[in-house]
């Protein structure tokens, strides 16, 4: 069950009118290694999850990449509001204005919609968890190519706070490997 | 000729796994310092430094 | 938003964050007793905080977690996309 709150996780500003910005950050909204990948394939491989600890773990970190999602729509929400269509145009969101106004979807940065090809769920909690560490690295490096596109140190910041995030999530995750091997290794013995 | 006897000296690690080892929790950061730096922990504090030449 | 509903909004997100990372290590680390304490401890300063804005500013949440004054507030502006932080 899933319950919402009126708030961010993070303050997430912008102090600049970077305008292509927005189209770079869709990139963690609806790509491959974005915030609706990380949250989904979470949200689904915690069902076939061998312990309660890497349920939990699942679950919780999963609820958090909703709470990211939420971040990154309001920065690409920020940076379209009120800006002309001329300037859309002349920044290179011709085309998704064209498809999505300045609404926000899930894509990536080439327009591509989101699939569910971006996960798996193996039902194999070694393949699950090992994907889930790649994912999580994988994000990290699109958050520090993304701080190397702006020059907004509003938005710096809050991609500071996504990929810090990441890396946290990783050590979660190696950890609940290990406890996972623990579990299997402690049933051996009667 | 493949000598199987080899000697790894890992204690408790198996070859084809992967180990993160656990994090051991002693301090951490106050609230409104732990939001800017995206943790509680400062272990696990690793800001990014731009790579030169990139 | 006015300066003192973002300053408490902000100190609530600052508690809460806290939670959420000790929540995270706590999911693989149940046996850390001070961790488990200072996540209780946290966590009574989160409510505290929370009723505190709730009162005067309205829910911050739905289906039955916060209470709201009349007329229905949950629907009010500002969303959390549409804050200047």
């Amino acid at each position: 069950m899933w319950i919402y709150e009126k708030k961010l996780q993070y303050p997430a500003r912008v102090c600049k009118a970077d305008v292509k910005m927005a189209k770079y950050l869709i990139a963690q909204y609806g790509g491959p290694d974005g915030e609706l990948a990380a949250a989904l394939r979470y949200q689904t491989q915690r069902y076939t999850m061998p312990t309660g600890q890497s349920k939990a773990t699942l679950t919780d970190i999963g609820t958090e990449e909703f709470a990211h999602l939420e971040i990154i729509a309001t920065l690409v929400f920020k940076l379209l509001k009120g800006v002309p269509v001329e300037i859309l145009k002349r920044e290179g969101l011709g085309e998704n204005y064209t498809e999505h106004g300045r609404g926000i979807f899930y894509s990536d940065t080439t327009g591509m919609p989101w699939t569910a090809s971006y996960i798996q769920c193996k039902d194999d909690v070694i393949a699950d968890l090992t994907e889930d560490m790649a994912a999580e690295e994988k994000a990290r490096s699109t958050y520090e190519h993304l701080i190397n596109l702006t020059d907004d140190p509003c938005v710096k910041d809050t991609l500071k706070f996504l990929r810090e995030r990441e890396i946290v999530h990783f050590q979660r995750f190696g950890e609940t490997l290990g406890r996972v091997r623990e579990f299997y290794e402690s049933k051996k013995f009667y | 000729m493949y000598d199987y006897n080899i000697n790894y000296n890992l204690p408790g690690l198996k070859l084809a796994q992967a180990y993160i080892p656990l994090q051991k929790y002693v301090s951490s950061y106050p609230p409104e310092e732990a939001i800017k730096k995206g943790t509680i922990f400062p272990e696990l504090d690793i800001p990014y430094i731009r790579e030169k030449m990139r | 938003m006015e300066i003192a509903q973002l300053s408490l909004l902000k100190k609530i997100m600052e508690i809460e964050f806290f939670c959420i990372d000790l929540n995270l290590y706590l999911d693989t680390h149940c046996q850390d007793q001070k961790a488990v304490q200072d996540y209780n401890f946290y966590s009574e300063q989160l409510n505290n905080l929370k009723e505190q804005y709730e009162k005067f500013y309205g829910p911050l949440s739905v289906f039955g977690y916060s209470k709201s004054q009349f007329p229905w507030k949950w629907v009010d502006d500002p969303w959390p996309w549409e804050i200047e932080y």
